[in-house]
């Protein structure tokens, strides 16, 4: 480094990526914040961020099918990896209930109710959906 | 309208947005890399001279030889065949039919990588390039001389692959969208346009010959070969040798069209990113209005899709243009329309990165389901058990999270480090002097920040 421009340009970088790793920070914290309104509010179960394992928080959600739509829209499902996954569907129409990517799937006739309950072993996003139908009824979102 | 479908068709799972720490973290070690890449800028091009060396040993040359050329062209169109029969008497589900995996994912996706890691190898397996000379070997058997074609239309250059390009894309996540289902494209639809693209094709290599058409307008082979550029392998004068990798790249833009060709290649992923969340509320609101329009469902959501391809391309064009209409500003520069091709190779990395930072877990995941259950049950039946695999799944849990995001972001991260090189390489050679080429690189290095930071962007909002 002989030039004084070019020490100046790498003073530069490192200032501007030091701005942005600490944007990036705040940012995470409003999610940690989010999440934890979430768990409060006793909306969603899901662990929270830190290192010590929380028990497996249970939390059944109940998603009501009326004429082969999901009330109220497509439901989230939310989870941290290793949490104890439960939901139920009742459903005014018989079809399948199908979540992929776990690929469990459990009929249900019209007027019953199935529920689901499976540990969250595989991080991603996986559709709930009326099989017969191919209406998506729920979204489960697994966190690492 | 939480309801609509911007879901793959085989993807019974989706990758989770990257966290905005690694989102932060990837665009700075961008930032960094950009800036020290300023300070140690070589001063002669090297990466202009294309040195080929043949590799010697005999069973390389077996590799290349007539046999082998005849086997991997019969493999390819046996391949095609069962997955246009597949396509059309298989089942109707997308992920259980052996079409669309093998078509979508298998080719359209392995293909580039192979390219990369083998040189071109889509060229000994194109079922079209092998029907081709197989037919103009006929012909000169029966009529005694070599068939003759049409004079191919120079200025056309890869045009037509670009428009092929687009076209290809469209067909798999625009068309195959309909209204309130979330079903993909059909494998008979699929295996429709397959016969429809076979028929085009070699009408095309009968009129302007086989081998022309699949340097110009065979959409696969110039798509594919653009990406085996970066590579170390390559087939010259019937052998296989070996060059300094990316050492061929600088020359392959030199047709016309071949910017279209890499600039519709990352609009197209882009746009396919990009509806999984950064443009999901635009995409929502102009469908809307559409279906106020009294448009069908199915209509409206082609049309809203098609309109945003349409920008994409405009934008990653204009991206590039500033910066190509930038570098002509600096002293010495050559004109703008030789600025505009001469540097449209450097953004095949972009492109590349593009392309694994998007369907990296797709295609490890539905690859599985390729060599399991797709090919010992290609119709999808449920009768069928060719290889004993047909009652395998997809193992989802080879794949965590966090691999995913960090191959990801490496991706991006290192197309953009070579997209630099090569720019960087180019304007030396273009110009004489070392500080105007520096100069005029402050303006492609914010072209690569800017696709890059997009695409870091693209992944840290989608499914968010």
């Amino acid at each position: 480094m002989k030039n004084p421009i070019k020490i100046a340009v790498v003073l530069l970088a490192l200032a501007a990526s030091i701005v942005l790793v600490a944007c990036g920070s705040s940012g995470d914290e409003t999610t940690t914040e989010s999440a934890t309104t979430a768990q409060t509010t006793g909306k969603e179960a899901r662990s929270g961020y830190g290192k010590q394992k929380q028990a497996p928080a249970v939390t059944t959600t109940a998603i009501v099918v009326r004429d082969g739509e999901p009330v109220g829209g497509v439901r989230e499902l939310e989870y941290s990896a290793g949490d104890e996954v439960e939901f139920s569907v009742r459903s005014d129409v018989a079809d399948e209930i199908h979540l992929h990517g776990y690929d469990l799937s459990k009929d249900v006739a019209a007027g019953g109710s199935v529920s689901f309950s499976f540990p969250a072993e595989i991080e991603g996003i996986f559709e709930v959906e009326l099989e017969q139908r191919g209406t998506q009824i729920a979204e489960l979102r697994v966190n690492p | 309208m939480s309801w609509l479908p911007f879901a793959h068709a085989l993807a019974a799972r989706q990758d989770l947005p990257i966290p905005a720490w690694l989102f932060a973290w990837g665009a700075s070690i961008v930032l960094i890399v950009s800036f020290f890449a300023l300070s140690v800028g070589w001063r002669e091009p090297r990466f202009e001279g294309d040195r080929w060396r043949p590799l010697g040993a005999a069973g390389w040359r077996a590799l290349t030889g007539l046999p082998a050329q005849i086997f991997c062209g019969a493999i390819g169109v046996f391949l095609l065949g069962v997955a246009v029969y597949a396509g059309l008497r298989g089942t109707e589900a997308p992920d259980r039919n052996f079409a669309l995996t093998f078509l979508f994912v298998t080719c359209w996706l392995g293909f580039p990588l192979f390219s990369v890691l083998l040189g071109d190898v889509f060229r000994p397996f194109n079922p079209w390039r092998a029907i081709g000379r197989l037919a103009g070997a006929g012909f000169a058997a029966l009529a005694g001389q070599r068939p003759t074609h049409l004079r191919y239309p120079e200025r056309l250059g890869r045009w037509p692959a670009a428009i092929g390009l687009v076209a290809f894309v469209w067909l798999e996540i625009v068309y195959g969208v309909s209204g309130g289902v979330s079903v993909g494209l059909a494998p008979q639809s699929a295996a429709v346009a397959a016969l429809v693209y076979t028929a085009y094709t070699l009408t095309m290599m009968a009129l302007f010959g086989t081998e022309r058409w699949c340097r110009n307008g065979e959409v696969f082979s110039v798509y594919f070969g653009m990406f085996s550029q970066l590579g170390a392998f390559a087939v010259e004068d019937g052998r296989l040798g070996r060059r300094r990798p990316l050492a061929a790249a600088p020359r392959w833009a030199s047709v016309p069209g071949s910017a279209a060709v890499v600039i519709a290649s990352i609009a197209t992923t882009s746009f396919d990113g990009a509806s999984e969340g950064a443009f999901l509320g635009a995409l929502e609101w102009t469908f809307e209005r559409f279906v106020d329009a009294e448009l069908g469902l199915t209509a409206a959501l082609r049309l809203t899709d098609t309109i945003f391809i349409g920008l994409c391309i405009a934008g990653v064009a204009l991206v590039y243009l500033i910066g190509v209409w930038g570098m002509s500003t600096v002293e010495g520069a050559p004109p703008l329309r030789k600025l505009w091709t001469g540097f449209a190779h450097t953004l095949i990395p972009i492109a590349f990165a593009y392309l694994l930072a998007h369907y990296f877990s797709l295609f490890v995941f539905q690859e599985q389901a390729q060599f399991t259950y797709l090919l010992s049950d290609p119709l999808g039946t449920g009768t069928t058990d060719l290889f004993g695999t047909a009652s395998s799944g997809i193992d989802f849990q080879l794949l965590s999270a966090d691999a995913i995001w960090y191959f990801q972001v490496g991706a991006l991260v290192i197309g953009h480090v070579v997209a630099l090189t090569l720019a960087h390489d180019r304007a030396t050679a273009y110009w004489g002097d070392y500080r105007q080429a520096a100069r005029s690189q402050y303006w492609m290095l914010a072209v690569m920040v800017a696709f890059t930071c997009f695409g870091l962007y693209l992944l840290s909002v989608a499914n968010s």
